[in-house]
């Protein structure tokens, strides 16, 4: 999957705008996880995620945050939204202190997660380099549109419901933030940024 | 696969905006009438235009019941009687289900049959991210490439892992397409995955040259990736064939390139790269080397 690398906007917008993976190695590292992952859930909510999921289940937006935790096991894959450099550094301290043995990948402005690692005392092992959009570009949607369709990497949001959401925010029928969230919640991942769409929305 | 139910939808028109590639339209008439036959006329109605002609059409031995309603004044006058329908495109449906498991219709219209093949089957669970793929054990479009490499070791220093989202952001794309992009990237060079490590490859007639069962040709999914590996040697061929196919295709990819990297997050690609006239890759995907126990160097 690279559901989390491909986020569009300008540079400005996409800065404050990280994704954190927790990965377990199938059929190495993959038994009696249940009781690890909630404590990686509880060190991202500890670090200030603001949002966050297990893909069966769905994200915090969707479900309350205690019915997904219960629900985790050892196939779950966790993964959440952070909105600062600092968040990600505490995030990453945490890990490497406890020492879960899980894949942990970082996703950003390589300019803001790299100092971030160093800061955390990580070395990065791996590095998926976005490439951009190849091809018939001329049939995507609108680039304020993309930039928030594309947090939900494996584009369960549709371009017209959030044209249909910032007119509506526009008309002041309804606060960006809850349509941020309404957008939010189509994302199982829990890898939206509902703070950065708020942000798009109102512009 | 998903469908809507005519006896419950309401013509409110809400689903039309979730579906992610516009393949829910509210129909007076067309595709869907073209393929069912007619058995009723006029039907009690519940909501929609009063004074309409109400026509109902079914799908016969299939079961389906669908749509289609005229313009006109109703003789009866006291039926307030709908006048379109939601219909489900088969043909740009790409079966992510969206739509169901979002419970967007408040009538429960939007209902779901089990996959009628194979490669339905292959549609369905490749579009929809909530379903795992049996071959590599993950869930959404099935693979793991870089997120687990400081354990898996399966990209060496010296190796570029390529991965090509077909169909994203947003667009889908046909198989044809995958095909075209997955052929050039092999005779370039690049060594595809197999079914171990990515879905598609349970597609591939031929692995070595990417070539696609032609029976799935004309599936359209919403986003499918292909993925494969090169030495560092071998990428710029990879990326002139891709500059070439690209203008050959009816839909969009994204591409990653998985690299080793140095500490700093340099890496031999990144010059490869300036080289060759990309601009340095603004985002990625940083493995922080946390997994345990790590894979051997090489």
């Amino acid at each position: 999957m690279t559901h989390s690398l491909h986020r569009f906007g300008e540079r400005d917008s996409l800065r404050g705008d990280f994704v954190w993976l927790s990965y377990q190695t199938k059929g190495i590292n993959d038994r009696d996880l249940t009781p690890i992952m909630q404590e990686i859930v509880a060190i991202a909510e500890k670090a200030g995620s603001v949002n966050w999921g297990d893909i069966k289940t769905g994200s915090i937006l969707a479900v309350q945050p205690e019915e997904i935790k219960t629900r985790l096991k050892d196939s779950s894959r966790i993964r959440g939204v952070f909105t600062s450099r600092q968040q990600v550094v505490n995030f990453l301290e945490a890990m490497k202190e406890k020492d879960f043995g899980q894949s942990v990948v970082i996703s950003g402005l390589l300019e803001e997660v790299l100092p971030a690692c160093q800061e955390a005392g990580v070395i990065p092992h791996t590095v998926n380099f976005a490439l951009g959009i190849w091809g018939r570009k001329e049939l995507l949607p609108e680039e304020d549109i993309l930039a928030v369709t594309s947090m939900c990497g494996h584009h369960m949001i549709s371009p017209n419901l959030v044209r249909t959401l910032r007119e509506r925010v526009r008309a002041g029928r309804i606060s960006a933030d809850k349509a941020a969230r309404a957008l939010g919640r189509l994302c199982p991942c829990g890898i939206f940024n509902q703070e950065r769409a708020r942000r798009l929305l109102e512009g | 696969m998903v469908r809507i139910n005519p006896e419950k939808c309401r013509a409110c028109g809400v689903c039309l905006d979730y579906c992610p590639l516009e393949a829910i339209s509210l129909v007076p008439s067309g595709p869907a009438a073209d393929v069912f036959s007619e058995t009723t006329v006029v039907r009690e109605p519940s909501g929609g235009s009063p004074g309409k002609e109400f026509r109902e059409v079914t799908a016969g031995e299939q079961g389906g019941v669908v749509l289609f309603l005229t313009a006109g004044p109703l003789p009866d006058t006291s039926r307030q009687l709908r006048s379109r329908v939601a219909y489900i495109d088969p043909s740009l449906c790409v079966q992510c289900w969206v739509c169901l498991r979002q419970r967007v219709c408040s009538f429960g219209a939007i209902e779901a049959t089990f996959p009628e093949d194979f490669y339905h089957l292959f549609q369905h669970v490749i579009s929809d991210p909530v379903e795992t793929t049996a071959e590599t054990g993950v869930p959404g479009r099935g693979t793991e490439e870089a997120k687990t490499n400081d354990v898996s070791g399966r990209y060496r220093r010296g190796e570029v892992g390529v991965a090509i989202d077909m169909g994203r952001p947003g667009l889908g794309c046909r198989l044809r397409d995958v095909e075209k992009v997955a052929m050039a990237v092999a005779a370039a060079g690049l060594v595809l995955e197999g079914p171990e490590h990515t879905p598609l490859a349970k597609l591939m007639a031929d692995l070595k040259t990417g070539r696609i069962q032609e029976a799935s040709r004309d599936l359209r999914v919403l986003s499918v990736i292909i993925e494969g590996k090169c030495s560092e040697g071998k990428l710029p061929a990879v990326l002139t064939a891709l500059r070439r196919v690209e203008t050959e295709i009816e839909t969009v990819f994204t591409l990653g390139l998985v690299s080793r990297v140095e500490a700093d997050g340099t890496a031999p690609l990144l010059a490869i790269l300036e080289r060759l006239g990309f601009p340095r890759p603004l985002r990625g995907k940083v493995n922080v080397g946390l997994g345990r126990p790590p894979a051997a160097e090489t």
